[in-house]
């Protein structure tokens, strides 16, 4: 998977609306797309249907990716708006409920993740915010290097260092961790 | 050569980096027609865009119908009420060929103008 070929299939699209080209972008990158979606979300249908919403909102957009990062970089930013679109609806939803006179059970909904997945990591995520999961992710799950992260979440490389610093700091505190360092 | 410096210190992995790679692992997710999904509903979108224009025209034409009909009947009534001599003007009192050329060719220079102005 290398970055010439996504970029050349990002031309095709871009210059002829190509959707075969699209299709094979959608293929190289679904997975992670799909499982950084799945890791933030904590549910497998609910990923999904973002992850099939980023990639209608990734054609819309493919005009705005300037080919400086990586497209995978690219994809997850756009991933990570609409995970945190979604959100935000799902609060709206949720008040409008509540100023109803509905008791609103959104966040409380069952997860579609499978038993054995949702262990030690699921323990972990639920300590961090919807920030903190994302970078995390994106550091651990999908291999971004800080530079693209920080372009992905649009915050400073020393945010997201500071970021994945508190995240490793809860990590060891919950599972008593002692610090030695390895090259 | 602080780059280098932070992307080696990227790469410094402690206990806690290792536990978290090994529990942010997972295998690739299989497509099971994800992106196939996916370029169907893209290709739907492209029909709807294009769709939409047309039957829109469509539409307010139909809509509109009625409306421009009584328009085009009032304007013809006040077409009779122009005098004659205004109607029935000479071929020469219109404007020449090399007029509407010359005009044209001064509209294009000034909208050039003004495109250079506004940039």
């Amino acid at each position: 998977m290398t970055r010439s070929e996504d970029h050349q299939l990002v031309a095709r699209v871009v210059s002829g609306g190509d959707t075969d080209a699209f299709g094979e972008l959608v293929q190289r990158h679904q997975s992670h797309v799909r499982n950084f979606l799945r890791k933030l979300t904590g549910d497998y249908t609910m990923a999904d249907d973002l992850a099939q919403d980023t990639f209608m909102h990734a054609w819309d957009k493919l005009r705005t990716y300037s080919g400086k990062g990586t497209f995978i970089g690219w994809l997850l930013k756009v991933a990570y708006t609409t995970f945190l679109q979604s959100r935000r609806k799902a609060k709206r939803y949720a008040e409008i409920l509540e100023e109803a006179g509905h008791v609103a059970d959104i966040e409380g909904r069952k997860s579609t993740t499978p038993e054995e997945e949702a262990g030690d990591l699921e323990r972990f995520l639920a300590v961090l915010t919807d920030e903190e999961r994302a970078i995390m992710v994106m550091s651990y799950a999908c291999g971004l290097s800080h530079r693209e992260i920080s372009d992905a979440t649009e915050m400073p490389v020393g945010t997201v260092k500071s970021v994945i610093f508190r995240g490793k700091e809860k990590i060891r505190t919950a599972f008593d961790i002692k610090d030695h360092q390895h090259g | 050569m602080t780059s280098k410096i932070i992307n080696m210190a990227e790469h410094i992995k402690d206990d806690a980096d290792r536990m978290l790679e090994s529990m942010f692992a997972s295998d690739p997710i299989a497509d099971d027609g994800f992106s196939v999904r996916v370029v169907r509903k893209v290709r739907r979108r492209i029909w709807v865009r294009r769709l939409t224009l047309p039957l829109a025209t469509l539409i307010g034409a139909a809509i509109s119908a009625k409306p421009i009909t009584g328009l085009v009947t009032t304007f013809a009534g006040f077409a009779q009420l122009v005098p004659r001599d205004i109607v029935d003007l000479p071929y020469d009192a219109l404007p020449q060929l090399p007029y509407v050329i010359l005009g044209a060719m001064l509209l294009a220079t000034c909208m050039v103008g003004l495109r250079s102005l506004e940039d």
